[in-house]
């Protein structure tokens, strides 16, 4: 099985001399093709510096990311941002979409941003999967924040990406609307065939991937497969002692 | 509250600085506008004073047409007779008048306003303004003295021989070159003395006149006291005057006449820029206090009251304002400096001298600039004190609004009365130019207060074609420009007033050179038009008129001279001519008598000025000449056309016995039976080259000279407008900005998602030019439409504007140029939004 992402000694020095602070330091590890990883660890553990790098939002002060087999150090911004554009998806806390543009819109944003077709009959899947038939002429400011969320993951799911990022996805849901956005990421692997990453701090989230991978001071602490939140909350409490 | 608002202040000095500099510019065009204004006058009258600074007492004729006419000589044996006045140190004759001298090109030097004398040298330095700076007097017939300035001009030196016209061609050897005190002349005028007797030759063709006299008085003697002396051994018709008085007039002259329009003219664009200016601080105001919402309804639910909240407001527009004004105030200083240059590049030669800013300069541009930053500022703050305490809880949308019903009612109404009023005073004709103005005030408020309610479909059709053509980014661009359309509406506001002006007055000037042009087709039917003196000033001597009726190429030769006369104690501008040959090449439309049989003893007048003052042929009327004498005059003939002559018309042998100098601004020729006009108008050419090359034209190329006027004017008030629209851009600038760092999370997300750095740039850009080309069509639309009012309630009133003419591809460069602007506009948000770090985006509030 080879990787969607993977860091390879990925180090990250925020500021310099005596202000400066080691977010990640070290770091290896390798996102699977068609696994949901989620990547846990308290506040301030470098959990989402280590999504943004590998991600091409931030660059490492030292160490490599590779998506796929390319190396995004060896990248401009242009070719960067093309990258971001045509192999990653996103799904953030909040803010997910463009509010003058329609939920169909934001769906396809990254596409039409290339300049090209969706593939309709791709997007009708995963609009169907994310279960938006009738929302798809609203604007943002019309759809509920589940919904938003739903369109939010719809749009990374629609370029076909090789890797979906999602950084504290149900961090602004209830507990209902939140495990529904779950349940979508976890079919977008399981009958989409996806990669996924989340970031995120609730064992009960994490529970819905296939491994948790445990950072704390900017390195990894542990791994987790086939977790179950019972099992996440005994080994944070463990790292956390 | 007062310490949370300049705390307040700190942190977004950037977008401050945009306000800031809307003021600065309005003021600096309206100080620039005062600064020019004053230092010229100091300047006119530090010069004016100079000429008569040794002079106690100036002899002269007693007539004053104040008409640019000089007043007629007097008799020269008066000379003596003032010398030998008690008190009197020296009297000396001297001639002045008119005398264009020409340049190694063989062209007249200087012109354009500033007169262009030609006289004697006065032998007494302490009566004399002007001293040699090389060579010497003049001492024989042919020698002269000429300023310096006007010799560096033409490209003279000394010991050169030209031609002086006066207007006949007089052959001269520049034996002096002068300065006016330690400057190269006064201002632009031109200089060139005779010694006496030869200026009594060629200028007042009398050896017995003179001018006038200079006297200086022997120490100590009162300048008024001497003139009551002198002016006892005077003959009536001659008055003595004392020097303070003589340089009073001048001064009053030339603030009449030049100055007070100058600074009129000035003045309202000026007020035109700081309008444009009022708009953009407005809305900058309004976006920043929208912006800010939350932090005002924090402020109320922590207990701060209404007062407070617009007071804070209130006191950084009030900062922002002095803050402007004051750096207005210096800009002003080089936009003076500017303005002079654009003038002198222009042809107006203006003085020279150190800039002058007065106190009240100061005052006007402080109070104004600050008075302006006030009333943009209240509205906002009003509102921004409005917000409900709790809105702070909420997540406020700050954007997105359209207008409300009252105000779209409100700017329907506005707009159709002022529409109405406008129609009303264009159907009604009679020139009613007072409602036309108020409907047209009214259309501009009421475009401007409906705005924000056709922003939005306005900015989707205009938008459509950046859709097509820059897919997501053009539809982006689209859909940013219609979100929030009052703020795209208030943005576009101050374009579309500067280009509501500009395309007026591009309507108007076209309209009025299509006029002149049918008029000059209509009105003249001589095939060749010599002209000289474009600003009222200068002309050809009747000599040329007689030689070019000698070629044989020629038929006919008719000169029109310049006249000047009192008719019941008002000066009328008239003209002279024979009046039989004149009907011949102008196509009068004699409405009574006939224009061949007047002769002397009378005149013709047109019926324009017959129906004002009542007059009918046959009617007499008593005409004072500018050398003093009265003559009863019958209306032989009335006619109805203006063109070239004017209301008043005099046959020659009733002028020129009276007249100091015959000078013809026009001279109207027509071909001999079969000779074409192509080969008249070049033998007519080849005589007028030894007068001073005046312009030598068929009709067509006649009308393009006569519109060369309103070309240059134009050119002018573009450049004057084009500070009204640098304000309007930076308006949009500013907007821009702000609205960039209003959608700072939305920016991150989209470069997050994929959008390049370019396509980020290009986004921006096109909204920009979306908003720009808004406010383009707005003000095209009401340029248009109020230029169309305008030609016809004036055309309707004044008669000189006929034809309304719709200058289709300038227009469309104004336009283009508007959409354009935009994008320069543009340009900095643009590069500020693509530069965003897109994780710190993300992250913002």
């Amino acid at each position: 099985m080879s990787a969607a992402a993977q860091a390879l000694g990925a180090t990250k020095v925020y500021g310099s001399g005596d202000t400066a602070v080691l977010a990640l330091d070290e770091v290896d590890v390798a996102f699977e093709r068609g696994r949901f990883t989620a990547v846990m660890g308290p506040s301030g553990s470098g959990k989402s510096t280590l999504m943004h790098c590998v991600a091409g939002l931030d660059s490492l002060t030292a160490g490599r990311v590779l998506i796929g087999d390319v190396d995004l150090s060896t990248l401009s911004d242009r070719d960067l941002t093309r990258l971001r554009r045509d192999r990653i998806g996103f799904v953030f806390q909040a803010f997910n979409l463009i509010p003058t543009l329609t939920a169909q819109e934001n769906i396809v944003l990254p596409d039409r941003l290339a300049g090209r077709r969706a593939d309709a009959a791709w997007v009708d899947q995963v609009v169907a999967a994310v279960g938006l038939g009738d929302r798809l002429r609203h604007r943002p400011s019309e759809l509920s924040g589940g919904q938003q969320q739903r369109v939010a993951v719809a749009r990374a799911l629609a370029g076909r990406p090789d890797i979906v990022f999602a950084d504290e996805p149900t961090g602004n849901l209830d507990s209902r609307t939140g495990a529904e956005i779950l349940g979508f990421l976890r079919r977008a692997v399981d009958d989409l065939g996806q990669t996924v990453v989340m970031v995120t701090h609730e064992p009960t989230a994490a529970a819905y991937a296939d491994e948790v991978v445990f950072l704390a001071d900017g390195r990894i602490v542990d791994g987790l497969a086939a977790p179950t939140a019972t099992t996440v909350l005994d080994r944070m409490s463990s790292l956390g002692a | 509250m007062l310490w949370i608002t300049l705390r307040e202040m700190r942190a977004h000095t950037r977008r401050l600085a945009g306000t800031g500099l809307a003021v600065v510019l309005g003021v600096a065009f309206l100080t620039g506008t005062l600064v020019l204004g004053a230092t010229l006058r100091a300047n006119f009258d530090d010069l004016l004073t100079e000429v008569n600074a040794g002079t106690d007492v100036v002899v002269r004729n007693g007539t004053d047409l104040e008409a640019d006419i000089a007043r007629a000589p007097i008799d020269a044996g008066l000379v003596d007779r003032i010398e030998a006045v008690d008190g009197v140190a020296a009297a000396e004759g001297q001639v002045s008048g008119y005398g264009a001298l020409l340049g190694k090109d063989g062209t007249a030097i200087g012109g354009n306003g500033p007169p262009q004398l030609a006289g004697s040298w006065v032998t007494d330095p302490k009566l004399n303004p002007y001293r040699l700076a090389e060579g010497r007097a003049p001492r024989a017939d042919g020698e002269v003295v000429v300023n310096k300035g006007a010799a560096d001009a033409g490209g003279l030196h000394l010991g050169d021989t030209t031609t002086l016209l006066t207007p006949e061609p007089v052959p001269v050897t520049i034996v002096g070159l002068a300065t006016f005190g330690d400057a190269d002349g006064l201002g632009g005028v031109t200089y060139t003395a005779f010694d006496l007797a030869a200026a009594q030759e060629h200028v007042l063709r009398s050896p017995d006149r003179v001018s006038s006299v200079a006297v200086r008085g022997e120490d100590g003697v009162d300048q008024s006291e001497l003139a009551d002396r002198i002016g006892e051994v005077l003959p009536t018709g001659v008055e003595a005057t004392t020097g303070a008085q003589v340089t009073d007039e001048a001064t009053e002259d030339i603030n009449r006449d030049f100055l007070n329009l100058l600074t009129t003219f000035l003045t309202m664009f000026a007020g035109i820029a700081l309008l444009v200016a009022t708009f953009s601080i407005y809305n900058t105001f309004s976006i920043i206090v929208a912006q800010r919402t939350r932090q005002a309804a924090l402020l109320r639910a922590l207990g701060a009251g209404r007062g407070q909240v617009i007071r804070s407001v209130i006191f950084e527009a009030l900062l922002v304002g002095i803050v402007g004004s004051l750096v207005g105030l210096a800009a002003g200083i080089g936009v003076a400096g500017l303005l002079k240059g654009l003038f002198d590049a222009a042809g107006f030669a203006l003085p020279a001298g150190g800039i002058a800013v007065t106190g009240g300069t100061v005052v006007t541009g402080l109070v104004v600039g600050v008075l302006v930053t006030l009333v943009a500022g209240v509205v906002p703050a009003v509102k921004a004190s409005r917000v409900a305490p709790l809105a702070a809880l909420r997540a406020v949308a700050t954007e997105g609004r359209g207008p409300s019903v009252a105000r779209v009612a409100a700017g329907a109404v506005l707009t159709a009365a002022g529409v109405g009023l406008t129609l009303a005073a264009v159907i009604g004709g009679g020139g009613a130019v007072g409602p036309a103005g108020i409907g047209a005030l009214l259309t501009v408020i009421g475009a401007v207060v409906c705005g924000p309610a056709v922003a939005r479909p306005v900015a989707r059709v205009l938008g459509t074609p950046l859709a097509r053509l820059r897919g997501m980014t053009g539809g982006l661009a689209r859909e940013n420009a219609m979100r929030n359309p009052r703020r795209t509406a208030g943005t576009a506001s101050a374009l579309m007033v500067g280009v509501a002006v500009v395309t007026l007055f591009t309507v108007f000037a076209a309209s009025l050179k299509a006029s002149a042009g049918s008029n000059i087709d209509q009105a003249i039917s001589a095939d060749v038009v010599v002209s000289a003196g474009r600003f009222g000033d200068g002309g050809v001597s009747p000599e040329l008129t007689a030689a070019v009726a000698e070629l044989p190429e020629v038929g006919r030769a008719v000169g029109v001279s310049r006249a000047s006369v009192r008719i019941d104690g008002d000066t009328k501008e008239a003209s002279a001519a024979d009046l039989g040959d004149l009907s011949r090449v102008l196509d009068f439309d004699v409405t009574s008598g006939s224009l061949a049989d007047v002769g002397d003893g009378e005149l013709a007048v047109s019926d324009n000025v017959a129906e004002d003052f009542g007059w009918h042929q046959g009617d007499t009327l008593t005409v004072t000449f500018p050398d003093g004498a009265e003559e009863d005059l019958t209306i032989g003939a009335t006619y109805d056309s203006l063109m070239l002559v004017g209301n008043y018309l005099l046959p020659r042998s009733v002028w020129e016995p009276h007249a100091v100098q015959v000078i013809d601004p026009l001279v109207l020729v027509d071909s001999a039976p079969g000779v074409s006009v192509a080969k008249t108008e070049a033998a007519v050419e080849r005589v007028a080259e030894s007068y001073g090359d005046p312009d030598v034209a068929d009709r067509a190329e006649f009308a393009a000279i006569a519109s060369g006027n309103v070309d240059m004017l134009l050119t002018i008030i573009y450049a004057l407008l084009a500070l009204a629209i640098v304000i309007a851009l930076m308006g949009i600038a500013n907007t821009l900005s702000l609205s960039i760092h209003e959608r700072t999370r939305e920016l991150g997300l989209l470069r997050a998602v994929g959008q390049t750095r370019r396509q980020v740039r290009s986004m921006v850009r096109g909204e920009s030019v979306l908003i720009a080309t808004f406010g383009a069509v707005g003000g095209l639309a009401l340029g248009v439409f109020l230029g169309w009012a305008l030609v016809r309630v004036v055309g309707a009133s004044a008669g000189t504007i006929e034809v309304f003419d719709l200058p289709t591809t300038r227009l469309l460069v104004v336009l283009a140029v508007g959409a354009l602007a935009g994008v320069v506009a543009g340009i900095r948000p643009a590069r500020r939004a693509s530069r965003l770090d897109i994780l710190a985006a993300i992250g913002s509030e």
